[in-house]
């Protein structure tokens, strides 16, 4: 009997096929054998893409596999096939991978496109977002499970149901559908809104940094702004870049949430009430590195080119520093113009250290605009960091 | 969505049928709050629940909570469609599902 089979490395990924049950298992022990004879191999994966049936004379191979120490896994498994997994305990003992449901967009309704992505209706109550990088299941895997998370700490969002295979290319997320439309296309819709955006943008800025993890749960803020912060190094003066180095690295661990990319997109009305989506930057640290990207979002981003958040975020530059502006007032309750000032200095503080890195990366000194920016942002650090003893809100 | 109860001394029985969306789901919420009062033993049935969204699992973390504080909290007879959405949201870690 012949097995089919892929070694790569210490890697050996088996293929069961069919039906295996006593009659046939001790053929396939066989073939097993022989294969890891000829190489070395320290894990071996068991592709069930086309195994229908297994008996327990089958689960004991895999059970002798195991007894050799090599890390074996079980990948692609049918839901029949997963439930005598399940029964016999053996997803308890080795790590069992379902099979990713099919889905086929063919005809289905599309419902928007993304940076990443392209969001596509498939029944009444489920849209699936397809991924256009065929390596992205690590990403998507990485983004539900932050999602997953912050749904069960009571933030409200849709729900990321299963991880799908899409027309056999690409992965898709399958989320719930939510009857909403953005707080930025409310207001890009009617002006006069503004004050009920901002009551809801708020309200739920402020639900998000009451909700509590435990330290780990999820990435820490601090540690992804310092790493950005090490990246500036080569182009700050280094009196500017010792500075910033040590007032982020000063800013109190904090295991509140924070969105990370909260503007009027990411904010879906639903019912008149507010959900959050978006949740790949989700990590735990102090507010002020929400309020860094809350300031870009609104100015930092655009602030050579105001024009640009129309692109943007359907609003006028008028409009967008004056959400940025009250949603300071009304987040923190006061009209304390020194404080507010603080505040919105120190979240400008930690915005251009994104901002700076982002002309870095896409153009560079060379190209005319992003130098521009990234000389902006050496002006800024210049006047904002010597009156800056530290990044609190206080 | 159809509510319908049986309340006996502190132990209130709630059995929910239909759709729990987010339209639905604010009276699911009302309805708890109005009459958990008092409730030591919260018993959740799902046998003719077709399909909760992720406005009605806010409701039953609400509930969850609550009960915390005051008692036990159990969801019986879910349904495989039900099932599949309570774990893939974490959920069947959180409630106790019989």
């Amino acid at each position: 009997m012949d097995i089919n089979y892929v070694a790569e490395g210490e890697e050996l990924r088996l293929f069961f096929e069919g039906h295996i049950d006593s009659a046939n298992a001790k053929e396939i022990e066989d073939a097993i054998g022989a294969i890891r004879s000829a190489g070395n191999y320290s894990r071996i994966v068991i592709d069930c893409e086309k195994l229908s049936y297994i008996s327990s004379a089958g689960l004991r191979i895999i059970l002798r596999l195991m007894k050799d120490a090599v890390v074996v896994s079980v990948v692609n498994v049918s839901p029949e096939v997963y439930d005598i997994f399940e029964m016999t305990g053996f997803t308890e003992m080795v790590k069992v991978s379902k099979a990713f449901r099919k889905v086929s967009v063919d005809g289905c309704e599309l419902v928007g496109r993304g940076a990443n992505g392209t969001v596509y209706r498939i029944d009444p109550d489920t849209i699936v977002k397809v991924y256009e990088n065929p390596d992205s299941l690590a990403e998507i895997e990485r983004e539900r499970e932050l999602a997953r998370k912050a749904f069960v700490m009571g933030i409200p969002t849709a729900i990321p149901y299963d991880v799908v295979r899409v027309d056999d290319k690409y992965y898709g997320s399958v989320f719930e559908l939510l009857n909403a439309k953005s707080l930025a296309k409310l207001l890009a819709g009617d002006p006069g809104e503004l004050d009920n955006v901002l009551d809801l943008y708020v309200g739920l800025l402020k639900k998000i940094h009451s909700t509590q993890l435990k330290k780990g749960e999820m990435p820490d803020c601090k540690t992804t702004v310092l790493s950005w912060v090490e990246f500036l190094k080569d182009y700050l003066r280094e009196d500017l870049y010792t500075k910033l180095y040590s007032l982020v690295e000063a800013v109190p661990d904090d295991d509140h949430l924070v969105h990370g990319d909260y503007h009027l997109k990411n904010v879906m009305l639903q019912d008149g009430e507010a959900l959050l989506i978006d949740m790949d930057t989700l990590c735990l640290g102090h507010p002020v590195f929400e309020f860094g990207a809350i300031f870009n979002a609104y100015c930092g981003y655009v602030e050579l080119d105001h024009e640009s958040i129309v692109d943007f975020l359907g609003i006028p530059y008028e409009t967008a520093a004056e959400i940025w502006d009250r949603t300071v007032r009304m987040y923190f309750g006061t009209d304390d113009e020194a404080f507010i000032q603080r505040v919105k200095d120190k979240s400008k503080i930690v915005g251009y250290i994104r901002v700076m890195r982002r002309a870095i990366r896409h153009g560079g000194p060379g190209d005319p605009e992003a130098a521009a920016v990234i000389e902006n942002c050496k002006k800024r650090f210049d006047e904002l960091l010597p009156n800056t003893d530290n990044l609190e809100f206080v | 969505m159809l509510i319908t109860k049986t309340r006996d001394e502190n132990k209130l029985t709630v059995e929910v049928s239909g759709r729990i969306d987010s339209m639905t789901a604010p009276e699911f919420e009302e309805f708890l709050k109005e009459n958990l009062d008092g409730v030591t033993e919260l018993t959740i049935n799902m046998a003719s629940l077709d399909y909760i969204s992720s406005a009605g699992l806010r409701v039953l973390l609400l509930a969850q909570k609550k009960m915390n504080t005051q008692g036990t909290m159990e969801v019986l007879n879910v349904n495989e469609t039900v099932g599949e959405i309570l774990d893939v949201t974490g959920f069947s870690d959180i409630l106790t599902i019989r």
